[in-house]
């Protein structure tokens, strides 16, 4: 399937807090509690309309734990988009956030949009970090922030499309040198050419292929 | 015109034969009118010269070069050399045969070998064969062997025996038909010496090793010998015959095949593919030529480097493979055999159940695996728990001794109060994340399905009593991958618990907080890759994805999550007998990069298009033929191979330190 701009998203956070859970919501809209845990780096994607421009979301799910933080940061190389997760029921992952922004600020292209997202909102009851806290981090540091349920859904689709959202606006702006693939934005058939005139017809039809 | 270029490995006459027959005695005169090439310095003497002596740059009999083989003596030293005749007008040689007009004369000029001190010289495997010419292939301690020489008019017996009146040589322990000329001190050097056979792949004298790689992909003519000789098919009867001469170093059935195919295959080499691939095959083999030349400064005045060597691949075009799996028809790899039975299996062990042939038993399932129902019992020699030579009775005692100890410390963690829990941090994390991990492990197998599964618990209490056991390592994901199969096939807390510990005294590394076991595995990966793919490297490297993260979780849990359960547990065994390698994983890397090595320099991955595709590589890979494959390019690494592997690099046993095995670091959990 064709699509305008291909957006490359990183979703990075402790282990545990629901990364995968959050893209598989999203890609295949389905919760999975025994989802097998990553290790190094799993994928997914979809297809997305902005501004009725199909836009493929290629998703690069991250494994969370401390010891993986070197490999991860491989990973940022490219990516146009983030979402930084928390657990709202564990404060030690929200805790972590501060950690976690710093590796995206240096290993990542200054311009890469980052949602906050404080997952497993459903659990309400065993809340540990208040909406405002999130608020408050995300405002101090430049981020858009959404409380999310992997589990029931609530918000996960806004999430993911309205960092999408953000980044293309950057793009409308001039933000972006699309034609520049290290800010994480590959231009597809049909889409805007970038000043060097864009990628041709078959490469875009070779990344519209992979899933 | 005969063919007699094929020959059987049985041994025919004996050197020590020889000897008494008082022929060790003769010495050749010298002989002032044969000086043909080399400059003779005042005071040398030949003490051995022989006419007819054969190279065969190709495996058509009509093909070859003859020359003097001679001995020269000059002062304490002894020197060989081999200089081939200048062609004569008519075309030729000695035996009147026409031969060679093919051969151009630097051909010949390439195969010379100027006067080699003999101190240089490691072994001479002789060959007398019943039918067809003897022939000797003469190894430098350097590594680098000559191409066989051919004895056309006789005289190898006498070679030897002139040999051993100048020089101290002793015929190998492990062979009777290598005999070492520069005796090995200590008999680990010696039989060092027979497991670095494998470097004489690198057939060389006045060949390059850019000839050599180009040479490699001559594979492919050696399927026209199918059936005639013992190159092609290591499972011919003459393979078996050497085989049953004595128990023996595996290593050593291993490289002596090896040491014939090249042998073979340099001999093809010559002016049938060489120049179609010198010119896209210009970097093949850089690194490896680097280090010939590193070993042996002696032999680079030897080494030609035709010009046109030099010249660059075109941009575009992915570069062949340089050891050529993809056309090749010939699968060099042993095939698969059936799992090791409980017969087999029974066989193997003495009336006390000491295994008595490990290294047999490390072979036979290195090539086929074990039955499920015996790797229960399997796993626990393989992983080291327990020894070769232990008893039925001393497994038995060390069963019980063993459970006591894993209560003993799984009581630690299990006696820690809430009240303690709570000023324990690290314990609380350490616990919190082996509860999340526990439940996201291979939940989809039957073993550790539906809610509550007591199997998940055992999962939970194994790993953290471990990480109470190993506390400067705790716990780490990836280990839950780790102990699921040890635990799936053991259905036994504690004999899965010391299993577990086994695997991790080699693989704890990979989960060091520094990830520094990681990054030594990345590392040799990338050299290794270097070696038996320099085109492939050369793309990597300007992809600028040598850090070769994309392997990352292929080596992290040895493969866990590329293959499914049955699979796994399979590999995991091959693996773990360490029979050509201790180190066979990163060869079965290798083996996957190159089987894919087309499309990735092809559609010019970058490194996340690279990881993504390798990434859903997982589920969709031929096992039995990666393994295959593995052999072949571990068997053709050789030494070289070995070589770059820094030593400590898992799964080798860590080097221990005062500070103790794990860097352990305040976050660690």
């Amino acid at each position: 399937m064709s699509y305008a701009y291909l957006f490359k998203y990183i979703i990075i956070g402790d282990t545990g807090v629901g990364k995968s859970c959050l893209l598989l919501q999203f890609t295949d809209k389905r919760f999975q509690p025994v989802h097998d845990l990553t290790i190094g780096v799993e994928f997914g994607a979809r297809m997305i309309t902005i501004d009725n421009k199909p836009i493929k979301l290629q998703i690069w799910d991250t494994a969370g734990q401390e010891s993986f933080r070197s490999i991860t940061r491989s990973y940022y190389r490219g990516a146009a988009g983030a979402l930084l997760v928390y657990d709202i029921t564990r404060r030690e992952t929200f805790n972590h956030l501060a950690s976690w922004l710093e590796d995206a600020r240096q290993h990542a292209n200054a311009n890469m949009t980052i949602m906050l997202i404080g997952n497993k909102c459903d659990l309400a009851h065993r809340r540990a970090v208040s909406t405002e806290e999130g608020e408050q981090f995300a405002k101090e540091h430049g981020l858009i922030f959404m409380e999310a349920s992997a589990k029931t859904a609530q918000n996960v689709e806004e999430a993911f499309i309205s960092t999408a959202a953000t980044i293309y606006k950057k793009i409308q702006d001039g933000v972006f040198d699309v034609s520049n693939e290290s800010y994480g934005i590959k231009v597809g058939y049909g889409g805007i050419p970038g000043p060097s005139g864009g990628r041709d017809g078959s490469s875009a039809q070779a990344g519209g292929c992979c899933s | 015109m005969h063919e007699p270029e094929f020959h059987d490995l049985s041994d025919d006459s004996d050197y020590a034969a020889s000897q008494q027959q008082g022929l060790g005695g003769s010495v050749f005169g010298s002989d002032p009118g044969m000086t043909s090439g080399f400059n003779e310095r005042e005071g040398s003497e030949v003490v051995y010269s022989k006419d007819n002596v054969t190279i065969h740059p190709t495996q058509y009999g009509s093909e070859r070069i003859s020359g003097r083989l001679r001995l020269v003596k000059q002062g304490p030293s002894l020197f060989m050399t081999w200089v081939p005749y200048k062609p004569s007008p008519d075309g030729a040689d000695f035996l009147g045969n026409n031969s060679n007009s093919a051969l151009s004369e630097k051909d010949r000029n390439l195969y010379t070998i100027t006067p080699v001190p003999l101190s240089d010289v490691r072994s001479v495997r002789r060959h007398t064969p019943t039918l067809g010419w003897q022939y000797m292939i003469v190894v430098l301690s350097s590594g680098l062997a000559f191409p066989p020489l051919y004895f056309y008019s006789g005289g190898l017996r006498e070679f030897l025996a002139t040999l051993k009146q100048h020089v101290h040589i002793v015929r190998s322990a492990d062979d009777a038909n290598v005999f070492l000329v520069n005796d090995f001190q200590d008999p680990l050097q010696r039989s060092l010496s027979s497991l670095e056979l494998p470097r004489a792949l690198s057939v060389v004298n006045g060949v390059s090793s850019k000839d050599l790689a180009s040479s490699v992909p001559s594979f492919e003519n050696s399927e026209r010998l199918n059936g005639r000789t013992y190159y092609v098919n290591p499972n011919t009867s003459e393979y078996s015959r050497r085989h049953k001469h004595k128990s023996h170093d595996p290593a050593r059935d291993i490289s002596l095949q090896v040491l014939e195919k090249f042998s073979l295959v340099t001999k093809f080499a010559r002016d049938t593919t060489s120049h179609i691939f010198r010119e896209s095959q210009s970097n093949s083999f850089d690194s490896y030529e680097r280090k010939q030349q590193k070993q042996s400064p002696e032999l680079i005045p030897a080494i030609s480097t035709p010009s046109e060597e030099q010249s660059h691949s075109n941009d575009g075009v992915v570069e062949p493979d340089p050891l050529e799996f993809d056309k090749i028809n010939l699968v060099w790899g042993n095939p698969r055999q059936p799992p090791l039975s409980s017969d087999e299996w029974a066989a193997l062990l003495d009336s006390e159940g000491r295994i008595m042939d490990s290294n047999a038993l490390r072979k036979r399932i290195f090539y086929g695996g074990v039955e499920f129902n015996l790797r229960k019992e399997v796993w626990k020699f393989l992983l080291g728990y327990h020894a070769y030579e232990s008893t039925d009775a001393e497994r038995e005692y060390l069963a019980s001794i063993k459970k006591s100890e894993y209560e003993t410390i799984k009581s630690q963690w299990q006696s820690i109060s809430p009240a303690q829990a709570k000023r324990f941090t690290k314990f609380r994390e350490r616990k919190g994340l082996i509860e999340k991990d526990v439940v996201r492990t291979d939940r989809s197998i039957s073993y550790f399905d539906g809610d509550d599964n007591p199997k998940v618990a055992l999962l939970h209490d194994i790993l953290l009593t471990y990480s109470f056991y190993n506390f400067d390592l705790g716990y780490c994901q990836g280990m839950s991958d780790l102990l699921s199969p040890i635990l799936f096939v053991m259905e036994d807390e504690s004999e899965a618990f010391w299993c577990f510990v086994s695997l991790m005294e080699r693989l704890g590394p990979n989960f060091n907080r520094d990830q520094n076991g990681m990054h030594s595995q990345l590392f040799a990966l990338s050299k290794l890759v270097e070696l038996l793919d320099a085109p492939l490297h050369n793309y990597l490297r300007q992809a600028d994805c040598l850090n070769y993260f994309f392997c990352f979780r292929w080596i992290l849990i040895q493969f866990k999550r590329e293959f499914e359960y049955e699979k796994i547990m399979r590999l995991w065994e091959v693996l773990w007998t360490h029979y050509l390698s201790e180190h066979f994983h990163l060869y079965i890397c290798v083996a996957i990069l190159k089987k894919y090595r087309k499309k990735i320099m092809g559609e010019q991955m970058d490194f996340d298009t690279l990881l993504k595709f390798i990434n859903e590589l997982s589920g969709r890979i031929d096992l039995d033929g990666i393994i295959r494959d593995a052999e072949a390019l571990c068997i053709c690494a050789g030494e070289n191979g070995a070589a770059c592997i820094p030593p400590g690099t898992p799964p080798s046993m860590p080097i221990e330190t005062d500070t103790g095995l794990y860097s352990s670091q305040p976050e660690d959990l």
